[in-house]
């Protein structure tokens, strides 16, 4: 009697197949894989509520599951004309199945081959230039033309350039690898000038470079500004226009001091006004005979007057100074 | 040799001098000399190095098999920023989120990855790169990414990119056996 009762439970079992799925639930690891694999692509489990023989079944002994077919690399397929700047169009780290080059990298002992692209960590580190193809920055140029304006036809040639546009200013901008833009150093403006664009007078150039000091490069000519005591770029750049105004103005400015500057505070020998020149002048009113003695005589006696002075003596300069005397007063011999 | 020579040197000098306190018994104050063991330095390297297996069937990736001295010479760096440049900024945040990328990613695709975490910074952007093992489904995969994607931009502000590459097996990335 007990026997027949437990075949009948054992039936009843049997009605309720779905109930297998459910009891397979994962126990362990495998049971759980062996499920996904059955299911094929395996986006979800589902629940098989029609008898199914070899869901339900228990089976003995090894299942063999097919996986998801792996396509080959489409770089296998590409055409030899392909638009390459439309299949890598932006910086990505390199891919090997869509790019059609035989790369390998890697160091490996002399004769053997490097490792291919594939499954290669090393050209994944690299930063490459896949995206800057020359027809890729042609395509990209062409785009930004329209935003672009023409350069003047009239600014031909850099004198005009120069003429034009005297003051050059520079600034830097800084790009790191952080989510941050700020960087101190983009605050620093640097003016530069050439200072025969200001036409000033010897008076006001001397004044100016008093000022400037190591600012003036004499060689090129070129004033330096450099300004960076504020915090932003467009008040430092608004400081060194604003010491550039204030030099030139101050530089105009003859204060009253300055006209007790005598020959001996002279920084270097100025022929015109000096001592020499009246010397000359009284000489030559004594000597009518020289009166009408060449203006290109004085003018090389003041020359190599001055050069004597301010470059030093030497014997060719006293033989300069001694030629140009004798010019100056008639002497034969 | 010479940390040796030098290790020697220093224990006889403390030995001579601790004889010389304890004969002199008349000496009030005891310098608060304690013995201690000097010895040479141990220069041992052992960071980023395999040793080789009794059967040599070790697996190395040609990231493991070049040790860190290497680095710019016959492998690059894991990861890539201007942190290191001249003036460069953040330089301790970079190197503390980079940890951080790594063992997330690490833990989100668990067992997944067959190489290092490559990391590579361009302006705001962070690029991950990694190979890891076919064996995901593609919505799987596709969740992951997008998670790993999102939760890192929201937790780093800047946009996050993973870049990655599969293969069949982690065989396929084994440069050699040691």
């Amino acid at each position: 009697m007990s026997a027949i009762v437990n075949l009948r439970v054992f039936r009843n079992f049997q009605q309720f197949v779905s109930i297998r799925p459910i009891s397979n639930y994962p126990t362990s690891f495998r049971k759980n894989e062996e499920i996904q694999k059955v299911d094929g692509d395996d986006e979800f489990r589902s629940l098989d509520l029609s008898p199914n023989k070899s869901l339900n079944m228990r089976s003995y002994g090894r299942k063999v599951y097919k996986r998801a077919a792996v396509h080959p690399p489409r770089s296998n397929k590409m055409p030899t004309d392909q638009d390459w700047p439309s299949v890598w169009p932006v910086a990505r780290s390199f891919h090997p199945a869509s790019v059609p080059l035989p790369l390998h990298q890697g160091w490996v002992v002399p004769g053997a081959t490097p490792p291919g692209k594939f499954a290669n960590a090393e050209l994944m580190k690299i930063p490459n230039f896949l995206h800057l193809t020359p027809p890729a920055i042609e395509r990209q140029c062409q785009a930004l033309k329209k935003f672009c304006t023409e350069w003047p036809k009239e600014l031909n040639t850099n004198e005009k350039i120069e003429n034009h546009f005297p003051i050059t200013i520079t600034t830097s901008d800084y790009l790191h690898s952080s989510p941050s833009l700020r960087d101190a150093r983009a605050r620093i403006v640097t003016l530069q000038l050439k200072l025969s664009s200001l036409k000033l007078d010897s008076h006001a150039k001397d004044k100016l470079l008093r000022l400037v000091k190591e600012r003036y490069n004499p060689e090129t000519d070129v004033l330096t500004i450099v300004s960076e005591r504020c915090p932003l770029r467009k008040q430092n750049l608004d400081y060194a226009m604003y010491l550039l105004n204030v030099l030139i103005s101050e530089s105009w400015k003859t204060e009253p001091w300055e006209n007790e500057k005598c020959e001996a505070d002279m920084e270097k020998y100025v022929w015109e006004g000096s001592q020499s020149q009246r010397t000359v002048e009284q000489l030559l009113q004594r000597m009518p005979d020289r009166e009408k003695a060449m203006p290109e005589v004085i003018e090389q006696y003041a020359r190599n007057v001055t050069r004597f002075h301010n470059e030093g003596e030497d014997a060719e300069k006293i033989s300069d100074y001694k030629e140009s005397v004798k010019k100056l007063l008639g002497l034969q011999a | 040799m010479a940390a040796i020579l030098s290790g020697l040197f220093y224990s006889s000098d403390v030995y001579l001098s601790l004889s010389s306190v304890q004969s002199t018994d008349k000496v009030a104050v005891v310098p608060q000399l304690r013995q201690f063991h000097a010895s040479a330095a141990c220069c041992k390297v052992q960071s980023g190095r395999y040793k080789i297996s009794p059967k040599r069937d070790k697996a190395l990736t040609y990231e493991m098999a070049n040790p860190p001295h290497f680095i710019a010479h016959r492998k690059s760096w894991n990861s890539w920023d201007t942190t290191s440049l001249l003036e460069g900024q953040r330089a301790a945040e970079t190197s503390v989120e980079d940890v951080f990328i790594r063992r997330f990613v690490s833990g989100t695709w668990h067992d997944q990855l067959c190489s290092e975490i490559i990391i590579k910074r361009q302006h705001n952007l962070i690029r991950i790169a990694g190979i890891i093992k076919q064996g995901l489904a593609a919505r799987k995969m596709y969740f992951l990414i997008g998670y790993t994607e999102e939760l890192l931009s929201n937790w780093l502000q800047c946009p996050v990119k993973l870049e990655l590459q599969t293969v069949e097996n982690k065989e396929a990335t084994v440069f050699k056996y040691i």
